[in-house]
């Protein structure tokens, strides 16, 4: 605590007398806030160096959970996109005639759970068939075309048990030989996503069980640097809440730094990272960006980065001013 | 203001560093405590200042049995004596004013207040023009006036003084003790520890005497040559 400074504030005049009790005491806690909060900041800025290797640790324990969280958000996002998208293929049966599979689409393009439904005849199947595969040799030497004529349907609800519900239903259409949902990789995709989530917690807790070893640590080397103050004040009345708050300010700075150490990776890695996915997202004719944390997911990070810091602080202190019980 | 009843003090079962004290201090009162090194001076003024518990018996500061306050309420006890230590205890990160500032800002006082009390402090020690200055630049007996500035800057009813003259010459010494004879005098209880028993003679006033842990004697000196 730093009273120095004070000295200069000119006199203040009025009511200062005539309030009194809890009101001034409110006031005298929070001006010590205030200038615990300033002077510890001070304390960090005095010693730049160490302090930032200190953020850095922080911040790069922080990184990894937090780049974590981020990726599996984002694989959320492609995910629920590719539910959209999701469709079902009708193949009618071989036999059907062209005619006759247009009268399909359209019974199957009235049922109200189809969005849309685009009919593929045998002949486009042929055709696409070739062009995808090359095989036009191959093929060109069949007098039969083997492949039947088929429906794409988009349905309405995409959720994977709606669509399984859907294709049960047209699978008993006449004229319709199979319905093919693909949602097996759909459902992989969900549950690598819960994996991941898991995975995401388990490594937030450790690593930011490790954030707030090295802020504890730190502060512990705090203390101990000025344990004579700490004997001082605390001999002459000094409660335990006030020999703490300096270092529960220390330790949340220290914490607010390396959240924006570990923002600030989280900002450059996916600047970095941002041109290869593009590539890639568009190899599989895909467009998905780079996930962001946003005002939200920032603000989250900053506030639970401070939060281990002053924790960390806490249990310095605490373990100190329990050593010092008087016997 | 202060009663020991039947007092000891153990330290780890064995040594026993004060054995069945007795005595009363009143309110107002002025007094010294003397015995060679060891003898339980700097003991006893530990458990007056609850820095440390008594073994056995019972010890009252104004009629409260200090031992059975709760660990909450310790800081707001202490806050109540004002303690001068042999070697200051004097902060030498920060100039004399912050120094002197300590016991203030940790009550919550008004920084303008603030500033009033402490130069009156300062005044009263003679150290007004020196509030700028570390502790460091100061001598030895200016130190130890900054620390009795700090003592009783918010005004304590009761000081206490561990060897506040050790290191002082004899000059120093007597200006330090007509210090707190002025404290004293307008109410303050004072309790002070020296083994100067030429300084202390000279100063005709109620003497508590140690030996091995024990009180040997209890007398007021000069009484009837008239003060």
């Amino acid at each position: 605590m730093k009273a120095s400074g004070s000295r200069q504030s000119p006199p203040r005049r009025g009511a200062r007398s005539r309030r009194a009790g809890i009101d001034s005491r409110t006031r005298a806690w929070l001006r010590h806030h205030r200038a615990v909060g300033l002077d510890s900041a001070r304390r960090l800025l005095r010693r730049p160096l160490s302090s930032l290797l200190t953020m850095l640790a922080i911040g790069i324990a922080l990184v990894l959970p937090a780049g974590l969280w981020l990726a599996l958000s984002g694989a959320d996002d492609i995910g629920r996109r590719l539910q959209d998208s999701a469709t079902l293929t009708v193949y009618l049966s071989p036999a059907v005639s062209e005619s006759r599979s247009m009268t399909i689409a359209d019974t199957l393009r009235r049922h109200p759970d189809v969005a849309s439904a685009r009919l593929i005849t045998a002949a486009e199947g042929a055709a696409e068939f070739q062009q995808a595969l090359g095989l036009e040799d191959a093929l060109a030497e069949l007098d039969d075309n083997p492949l039947p004529a088929s429906v794409v349907i988009s349905p309405v609800d995409t959720s994977p048990a709606a669509v399984r519900d859907l294709g049960d239903q047209l699978e008993r259409v006449d004229g319709v030989d199979e319905v093919r949902v693909d949602l097996a990789w759909l459902e992989r995709l969900r549950q690598l996503a819960a994996f991941g989530r898991r995975l995401t917690l388990a490594l937030g807790g450790l690593f930011g069980l490790g954030a707030l070893l090295v802020v504890g640590n730190t502060i512990r080397l705090a203390v101990e640097s000025r344990r004579r103050e700490i004997e001082v004040v605390t001999l002459i009345g000094a409660t335990h809440a006030f020999v703490r708050r300096p270092f529960l300010y220390s330790g949340a700075w220290y914490g607010l730094g390396g959240g924006v150490v570990a923002w600030l990776l989280l900002a450059l890695g996916g600047r970095w990272l941002a041109a290869p996915l593009h590539d890639l997202a568009q190899s599989y004719g895909a467009h998905f960006g780079m996930p962001a944390l946003g005002w939200q997911g920032s603000a989250m990070l900053l506030a639970s980065s401070t939060l281990v810091g002053w924790l960390g602080g806490w249990i310095a202190v605490h373990r100190h001013l329990a050593d010092a019980r008087p016997r | 203001m202060i009663a020991f009843e039947h007092v000891g003090k153990r330290y780890g079962g064995r040594y026993e560093a004060l054995a069945d004290i007795n005595f009363r201090i009143a309110r107002g009162e002025m007094l010294f405590l003397t015995g060679h090194s060891g003898a339980g001076k700097s003991s006893l003024l530990r458990l007056i200042m609850r820095l440390e518990r008594p073994s056995r018996g019972r010890l009252l500061v104004a009629g409260h049995d200090i031992d059975r306050l709760h660990a909450s309420q310790i800081p707001y006890y202490r806050r109540q004596i004002g303690v001068v230590f042999q070697d200051h205890q004097l902060l030498f990160d920060r100039d004399v004013f912050a120094n002197v500032a300590l016991p203030l800002a940790i009550q919550g006082v008004e920084p303008h207040e603030s500033a009033r009390r402490v130069r009156a402090a300062l005044d009263k020690v003679g150290l007004l023009h020196r509030e700028r200055a570390l502790p460091i630049e100061l001598s030895t007996g200016e130190q130890q006036r900054v620390g009795i500035a700090r003592a009783v800057v918010n005004k304590p009813p009761l000081l206490l003084a561990d060897e506040p003259t050790g290191n002082l010459d004899p000059q120093l010494s007597a200006d330090i003790m007509r210090l707190f004879e002025e404290f004293n005098r307008i109410g303050t209880t004072v309790l002070v520890a020296s083994h100067d028993l030429a300084l202390i003679a000279r100063l005709r006033h109620r003497v508590l005497r140690l030996r091995e842990g024990r009180l040997v004697s209890d007398e007021q000196i000069g009484d009837g040559e008239g003060a």
